[in-house]
């Protein structure tokens, strides 16, 4: 567990002596915010909205991942979901940007556990605070306890769904921050091992498998926007659509 | 042993994806105006199963250590 949380980052960082040293995940976040900041520039409307903007090949893209993102909101969250679209086109980029780094370098800040334990917790936090803000504190609470039993069956089965969700909501974190770990970092171990095969006769036939890694950035930044909107939905679409009676479906039992 | 481990992890998680996979495509080609709905669903599922063995594997370093 501990060379799980470590990671080569710090251990490279300790190998050039120091906890300052400037590490390649490190580097990677540098390096992935300019190619955003670069790509929010080129794709912003400069002159106006005219034939030239939408003829644009870069604000074609952005305004195409901005309809891809609404769209999965507004079909996931419901009709209230249009005003989460801004923090899900940050963490597309994010998380889009840093495992594109991660094609070309042996590290990037997705590979690091913290890093995707950091983005986990901001969703975590940020849906608790939606899900209290749409339906009380107290009913945030309760929405944990399930649904309402009668009689003796509300003492004795109320308490083990409530700790059985309390648990679930827990996971949540944890299955964000690995299943994007383990899905960049991953693919770097099988690019290491296929090298390995073929280092012999001097060949990197690990760089093979770069489409099917760019195929894994674009499906990972998808799946951690995705299940966004999914727990956003769970909390805060509780009251509208009632009658469907899954509030907790199997979506939650990541 | 922990390779034969990680074998048996990746059967069962490529017979759960081949499932899945499964069913989108047959749902798609019956009604193929349903494909974008249907790919939303693949993809969560996908990434459910995918979870369990991402979560082995880490189990199985971290108990092999």
């Amino acid at each position: 567990m501990d060379s799980l949380l470590l990671n080569h980052a710090s251990r490279l960082a300790s190998a050039e002596g120091g906890e300052h040293t400037v590490t390649i995940a490190g580097v990677g976040v540098y390096l992935g915010v300019v190619l955003i900041a670069m790509f929010i520039y080129l794709s912003m409307a400069k002159k106006g909205f005219g034939q030239r903007v939408f003829k644009n090949f870069v604000t074609g893209t952005f305004e195409q991942l901005y309809l891809f993102l609404e769209n999965m909101a507004v079909n996931t969250i419901g009709s209230h979901g249009r005003k989460y679209v801004p923090m899900l086109v940050t963490f597309w980029l994010v998380i889009f940007f840093a495992n594109l780094v991660g094609l070309f370098f042996p590290l990037t800040p997705t590979a690091v556990v913290g890093f995707n334990l950091g983005m986990a917790l901001i969703v975590f936090g940020y849906v608790q605070y939606e899900g209290a803000r749409a339906n009380g504190v107290l009913g945030h609470i309760s929405h944990f306890a399930g649904p309402k039993l009668p009689g003796v069956l509300a003492v004795l089965i109320t308490p083990i769904i409530f700790c059985i969700e309390l648990v679930s909501e827990l996971m949540k974190n944890v299955s964000l921050t690995l299943r994007l770990y383990g899905n960049i970092h991953g693919g770097h171990q099988a690019v290491e091992a296929i090298n390995h095969l073929t280092e012999k006769f001097y060949i990197a036939a690990g760089e093979f498998l770069l489409p099917i890694k760019l195929l894994t950035v674009l499906v990972q930044a998808m799946i951690f926007c995705l299940l966004t909107c999914v727990y956003l939905g769970l909390v805060t679409g509780h009251h509208d659509d009632h009658e469907h009676g899954d509030g907790h479906g199997e979506a939650a039992h990541a | 042993m922990g390779i034969i481990g990680l074998g048996i992890a990746a059967m069962g998680v490529a017979i759960g994806l081949g499932l899945i996979g499964y069913g989108a495509m047959t749902g798609m080609s019956r009604q193929p105006e349903a494909i974008g709905k249907l790919q939303t669903a693949m993809i969560i599922a996908l990434a459910f199963v995918e979870l369990v063995f991402l979560l082995t594997v880490f189990v199985g370093i971290s108990s092999a250590k």
